[in-house]
């Protein structure tokens, strides 16, 4: 299978990628400014105790013994342990999982259902009107703010018309996902409705879609058969890459909404010196982004069969 | 439904009796750290603490000790002495009957947790704080029901600190259970037990009906952690919440919004925002530069145009709902001329040849409204001032270790006593982390302290603490910029939530169990 092979290769990749990314984020945590141990004390610290806490989190030790202990705890499979929280890193992750990759793929699926559909509507009459008029909304929803997008849509949909929740994950109740997904989504589908319409531009030039209309298919049929799939590949790179950061999280669609999810908690721990949480987080993030690049790529092979010769 | 009748059920009177029953909605900003009462170092855990767990003693809403595990007690002639008479019957939310050695061993372990002072006035305590002896001397059981706990010196405001959630009881076999996980799956004796907990989500307490009090009105408690104010109030406005915080600079809008007007509360509570001084570091060792500081900053525009006259503007370091408060002590006065001249003796009239001085904050939307008012009143006497803004962790530590040397800091008292304002923040003892981080060295200002602190409550001990503030404002090593108070919403038909001076919104400290709903 010649599939086997790239996919061999980028997973050996990780393992140097993964190592760079910890050592960057602890050499961060160790110039910025801060003590986890003071951070973990309220505003009245005993020095006695902020000696002892030291100590327990192991920030009295040199810098390199600290990094290669968390280290040799990760090869084992441990993350640690949270300072703040006393519960191990794994588990503290593991609770926001689920909200995450509800919401990531929730926006995802926003900004591909009206990201694709705008994007192919516009191309369908490119300098229209309503070409302008949908360009025009996809750069509004890709500059609109994302605290004041959310803020606005929980005043009118559920302070004003009272049709949705204003917050929080309601057990998973699908009516709670809605406005996060959108807030969350806009941004995105801006993007892919512009790549959308970029894409089959470039397509509906090419020789075989003027033979598919000189065969006399409708419009719709040359659009949506021919030409959207020949004009997939850089709109699935921008929903895979897309994807992977939603799935790192949206601190502020997060904190709009009360999501438990994982961007804010991982803000939170970098505000609380969580150093155990941030590097257990930061290294979840990347694995999940590795991946996700990787899961485009493959998706390259499934639509385009010329990247499956080539290699 | 005819007019009529409406206006009849309009008219109807509340119900009288407490009513049993219903959900409690409350929300926190951030999800507790901890709900182990060892841990704990904030007041969002401090609130659920209070509620899983009891303590010896609590407070009412007059700041009055009242007895909680213990039924009496008693305090020994020369002050030193108290004993403890434990309830007979209570029971831990496991099934298992308190007794006295729950206490010796929940203390000793809390005084290794992340709140020692609260038990270092114990005999014995600081050795073993310190490793240095395998219990707390000072704490004796007497037979299954009594404790007797001997402090080193006496200490007037001892019952406050028995009425501390850090002096909650727990079962030591829970705790030798769950080792570090006791944090998340807490057993107490209090009026409710912990019933789910969705990190981040939401934090739901359930009636535990075995409570020695008898069970508690509320059936639940729901805690839901929402970190932004301005959703907090959204969720209140569509009744998906009983009570909540009013959002920074809406103080007056929602007292006259019809709809929120009659629910908003505001009460003072024993704090007091300010600026320090690191009297270590130049130009601050000049106590004339301190001076002219604190006579070119006008409180009361802050107190007016960004805190809308919701909080009220400083009399002295103490807040007026403490204890001892003193209506004769004076803090600097306003006086921009008297400034520029102190500036010009301190050898930089009109700011001439003064370095720009740097002003240390916490990154808060109100902090940086402060520092740039801050900024343009200093601007008016010829100091040019440079913001230096920064996150919690990172300006707690500039300021500790002395970095910084002109700060915001602010300090809400832990228990209703000038001791745990002065003496901790001004004692030189204290200085640094511990609360003294104005650096301040003052003889004359120790020693009142000192003896404060021993002597017997009444008014003479207030009176010293009184000329210890004096001294201190005297010195402009704080200048307090406003007395803080709890603003809330409270929707009507919630009864019985004591509006403390310990407690404020969203943090209600005070016992849940005396809450009801009318509806």
């Amino acid at each position: 299978m010649r599939v086997v092979r790239p996919v061999a290769q980028r997973l050996l990749a990780l393992g140097p990628v993964l190592f760079g990314i910890t050592l960057l984020v602890f050499a961060l945590n160790a110039v910025a400014l801060g003590d986890p141990a003071r951070a973990a004390l309220g505003q009245r610290a005993d020095p006695e105790v902020l000696r002892q806490l030291r100590h327990e989190y192991a920030l009295d030790r040199p810098l390199v013994v600290q990094y290669a202990t968390w280290i040799g705890r990760l090869l084992r499979g441990d993350l640690g342990r949270s300072y703040r929280q006393q519960r191990p890193v794994t588990e503290v992750v593991a609770d926001r999982l689920p909200a995450t990759v509800r919401l990531a793929l929730a926006a995802t699926l926003v900004s591909v259902v009206v990201g694709v559909g705008a994007g192919a509507t516009a191309a369908a009459r490119p300098g229209s009107g309503l070409d302008h008029a949908l360009m025009g909304a996809a750069v509004l929803g890709i500059s609109t703010p994302v605290f004041w997008l959310g803020m606005m849509l929980a005043l009118v949909f559920a302070v004003g018309l009272d049709w949705l929740p204003v917050s929080g994950y309601g057990g998973g109740d699908l009516a709670h996902l809605v406005l996060p997904a959108l807030t969350l989504g806009a941004l995105h589908t801006g993007t892919v409705a512009r790549m959308t319409r970029g894409s089959l531009l470039d397509v509906v030039r090419l020789d075989y879609i003027q033979t598919a209309r000189a065969k006399g298919l409708a419009e719709g049929t040359v659009l949506g058969k021919h030409a959207l799939r020949n004009a997939l590949i850089p709109i699935v790179t921008v929903i895979g890459i897309g994807l992977a950061d939603l799935l790192v999280g949206a601190p502020l669609t997060e904190t709009v909404f009360a999501w438990p999810g994982l961007g804010r908690m991982l803000v939170a721990a970098v505000g609380e010196r969580d150093l155990p949480v941030v590097m257990g987080a930061v290294l979840v993030f990347a694995v999940v982004y590795v991946v996700g690049n990787l899961l485009v790529d493959l998706a390259y092979l499934v639509i385009d069969p010329r990247t499956r010769a080539a290699d | 439904m005819a007019p009529g009748l409406l206006a009849a059920l309009l008219v109807l009177p509340a119900p009288a009796a407490p009513q049993p029953g219903g959900a409690f909605r409350l929300a926190f900003g951030t999800d507790p750290p901890t709900l182990d009462p060892a841990q704990a170092s904030d007041t969002t855990s401090s609130t659920v603490i209070r509620q899983i767990f009891d303590a010896l003693l609590e407070l009412d809403e007059r700041l009055e000790v009242r007895g909680a595990l213990a039924e009496r007690w008693a305090v020994s002639a020369d002050q030193r002495v108290y004993t403890f008479h434990l309830r007979a019957g209570v029971r831990f939310q496991n099934g298992r009957e308190l007794g006295a050695t729950d206490v010796k061993y929940s203390f000793e372990r809390a005084a290794r947790g992340k709140r020692p002072w609260v038990f270092e006035k114990i005999a014995g305590a600081r050795d073993f704080i310190r490793g240095r002896s395998p219990g707390i001397a000072g704490i004796r059981t007497a037979g299954e029901r009594t404790v007797e706990i001997t402090l080193e010196r006496p200490f007037a405001p001892f019952l406050y600190l028995m009425a501390y959630d850090a002096a909650s009881v727990v079962p030591r076999e829970e705790v030798a259970r769950r080792g570090a996980t006791f944090a998340s799956h807490p057993v107490g004796t209090g009026a409710f037990r912990l019933a789910e907990w969705r990190h981040d989500d939401e934090l739901v307490l359930e009636r535990f009906p075995e409570h020695f009090r008898g069970a508690p009105l509320l059936n639940r408690i729901v805690f839901r952690i929402i970190p932004a104010e301005i959703t907090r109030f959204n969720e209140y406005r569509t009744g998906n919440l009983d009570v909540t915080d009013i959002p920074t600079g809406y103080c007056r809008r929602v007292q006259r919004d019809p709809r929120t007007g009659h629910d908003v509360a505001i009460w003072p509570t024993l704090g007091t925002s300010a600026v320090r001084f690191n009297v270590e570091r130049p130009p601050f060792d000049d106590r004339r530069i301190r001076l002219a500081i604190a006579h070119a900053v006008d409180p009361r525009v802050a107190v007016r145009g960004l805190l809308e006259d919701c909080v009220s503007p400083p009399r002295g370091i103490l807040p007026p709902a403490m204890p001892g408060f003193n209506e004769r002590v004076r803090a600097l006065a306003f006086d921009p001329a008297l400034a520029r001249q102190l500036l010009a003796s301190a050898g930089f009239p009109g700011g001439l040849g003064l370095p720009r001085v740097a002003y240390y904050y916490n990154t808060t939307e109100l902090n940086q409204r402060i520092a740039e008012l801050i900024q343009a009143e200093l601007g008016e006497i010829g100091i040019r001032l440079e913001l230096r803004r920064l996150d919690w962790a990172a300006h707690i530590m500039l300021v500790d270790d002395g970095t910084a040397g002109f700060f915001r800091q602010g300090w809400i008292a832990d228990y209703p006593d000038p001791e745990n304002f002065l003496t901790v923040l001004f004692h030189s003892r204290n200085v640094g982390a511990a609360g003294n981080t104005s650096r301040y060295r003052n003889a004359a200002v120790d020693r009142l302290l000192d003896e404060a602190d021993a002597m017997p409550a009444g008014v003479a001990r207030f009176r010293r603490y009184g000329q210890a503030e004096q001294l201190i404002l005297d010195d402009a090593v704080w200048v307090s910029l406003y007395h803080y108070s709890s603003r809330a919403l409270i929707k009507p038909y919630v009864r019985g939530l004591e509006r403390s001076p310990l407690s404020s919104a969203p943090e209600f400290l005070a016992p849940l169990r005396k809450v009801w709903l009318a509806r």
